[in-house]
This record gives structure tokens, sequence and C-alpha cells, in this order.
């Protein structure tokens, strides 16, 4: 149980080949977190950074854009639909224009060509790996993809494909 | 797994693309970075340089790009090799790089290479 939730709030720094490759946990309950596995190691929540190569925008519903890191193209999703949702009718009305603002915020700063550290759920859809975007942030010092690729390899060397005794 | 349509543009170097390399191939989607040495506004051409090495980028559908000689610029597209054997990569994005460490860059990408082909081999 603690190797399970070990890394369950934390954005995991994965090479977009790895993400694509990880497989989903059959979950034991429906109160279970949605996790994905690889080499024993379970994940709950991914970053990404990587150059924006298509956006598709659905107004008021959400917005949908692949990043390129070089290996791979993972599949963003961001939820724009939150003054309509049933899911966000149980909140405070300024605590969800809060959340609506900020995603409508993310959602400009998502443009083709530009470079973005995404981070948000590891999720499925169509048993694809995706992430549902919790935030968004353009980088311009050209010199963090290939920052992010070392994290990413020094990480994986280091933490995940490590067995823990 | 690719999970989209869209396809990643491999990394590569300009060097990479001589006519025996694997990445060689007609349509391939490619990541390339090198020094702007010429551009037409007319063909909407650019050379981009690296060392010996060169390739010819067709910008025409870039938006919001301005193009200025001896910046480093990188651009993800797909690779048209033409009846001559000259390669042109058609681009669909493209941003200016100045700045970026290229001697960092090539090394990780080095490493990168070697990361990706030993956990294709371990699974």
């Amino acid at each position: 149980m603690e190797q399970l939730h070990r890394l369950y709030n934390t954005h995991v720094k994965l090479l977009a080949f790895d993400l694509l490759s990880l497989t989903q946990t059959p979950s034991h309950s429906p109160s279970d977190p949605i996790s994905f596995s690889r080499r024993g190691t379970f994940f709950f929540r991914a970053e990404t950074v990587g150059t924006i190569t298509s956006r598709e925008l659905k107004p008021n519903k959400f917005l949908k854009f692949t990043v390129d890191d070089g290996t791979g193209c993972i599949v963003c999703v961001l939820w724009l639909n939150q003054l309509v949702s049933p899911y966000f009718s149980r909140c405070s009305p300024p605590s969800v224009r809060l959340i609506a603002q900020m995603a409508s915020h993310f959602a400009a700063e998502v443009r083709l060509g530009v470079v973005a550290r995404v981070r948000g759920r590891i999720t499925s859809y169509r048993g694809a790996v995706q992430i549902t975007v919790s935030d968004v942030v353009v980088e311009r010092d050209p010199n963090v993809e290939t920052l992010h690729w070392l994290e990413c390899m020094s990480l994986a060397s280091k933490c995940f494909d490590v067995r823990l005794s | 797994m690719e999970s989209s349509a869209i396809k990643s543009g491999a990394l590569v170097s300009l060097q990479d693309l001589h006519q025996s390399s694997p990445f060689f191939k007609q349509g391939a989607s490619l990541r390339v970075t090198g020094k702007l040495q010429e551009y037409s506004v007319e063909t909407s051409i650019a050379i981009v340089v690296d060392g010996n090495a060169k390739l010819k980028i067709n910008t025409q559908h870039l938006r919001d790009l301005s193009f200025r000689v001896n910046s480093i610029y990188q651009f993800i597209g797909e690779l048209l090799i033409q009846p001559d054997d000259e390669a042109i990569l058609q681009a669909r994005v493209g941003r200016n790089v100045d700045g970026i460490d290229l001697n960092l860059y090539h090394q990780s990408l080095q490493l990168l290479r070697q990361f990706q082909a030993d956990h294709l081999s371990t699974t």
C-alpha cells in the first residue's frame, strides 16, 4: 500500500516514449485512484516538456493538444467546462470561477510551436495514455528541453528502474 | 506507441541526414537544429547549417516567426527527398533557439538515443 501511493502527489518527469508505454493498473475497487505502472513502480501524475505540435479547441469544453519532446507525442487534455460541469456544481462558485479562469489562461498559453511544461494526471482514453492537464507553463529558455531529457534519464536510472527492497 | 495522429519529430543532427542514414527516408518526421545561413522571402526556403552539414527548410506553413541570418532555429517537419536526392524539410513548427548550448544538446541527444535503445531492448 505504501509503495502504491509513494508517488501519488508527485508529477513525475517522464520522457514521452516512457509515458506512452505505461500500462494501466487494474483497480480492485472503484475508490482506488487510477494508476499506471512500469517495472513495478506506480505513477499517477506526470510532467512533460516539449513543443506544442497540434491544438484543437472545443470552446467551453476542452482544449486537446500534443506535446512532442523528441521521443514521442503526448496527447494532453485541458478541461474548459468548469462553469457548466455537474462535477463542479458541488464546489463554491468563486472557487469554480477561479479554476475556470486559470484553465482559460493556460489554454491561451498553448500555441503551436512554443515549448511548454505541462503537468497533470496520467489518464487513458480509448486505450491510449494521455495527460489530463492541471497546469501549463511556457518555457522560453532554449535549454529547458535538454535539461528535461537529462532529468528524466537520471530519475529513471536512479529512482524508477530501481527495485525497492 | 504513438497515441495520436501527429508524429513525433525524431531528434537528428544535420550530420545524420546523409543518404545512407536510417533517418534519410521520404516522409520521415524529424526535428532539426541549425544556424540560419540564408532565407528567401520569395520561396520561403531557409538554409540552416551545423558544422559542415546543411539542410533546406520549407517554411511556407510557419507563422509568427521572423528569420535572422546567423540565429539558431529548430524545426519539426517531414523530409521531402527530391528526384535528385536533395532533401528539404517541410516544417510544420519552428522557433528561434538563440542561446541554446549546442554542445550540451548534441551530447544529450546521444545519451537519449542510448537510453531509448537500452529501454527498448529490456522490455
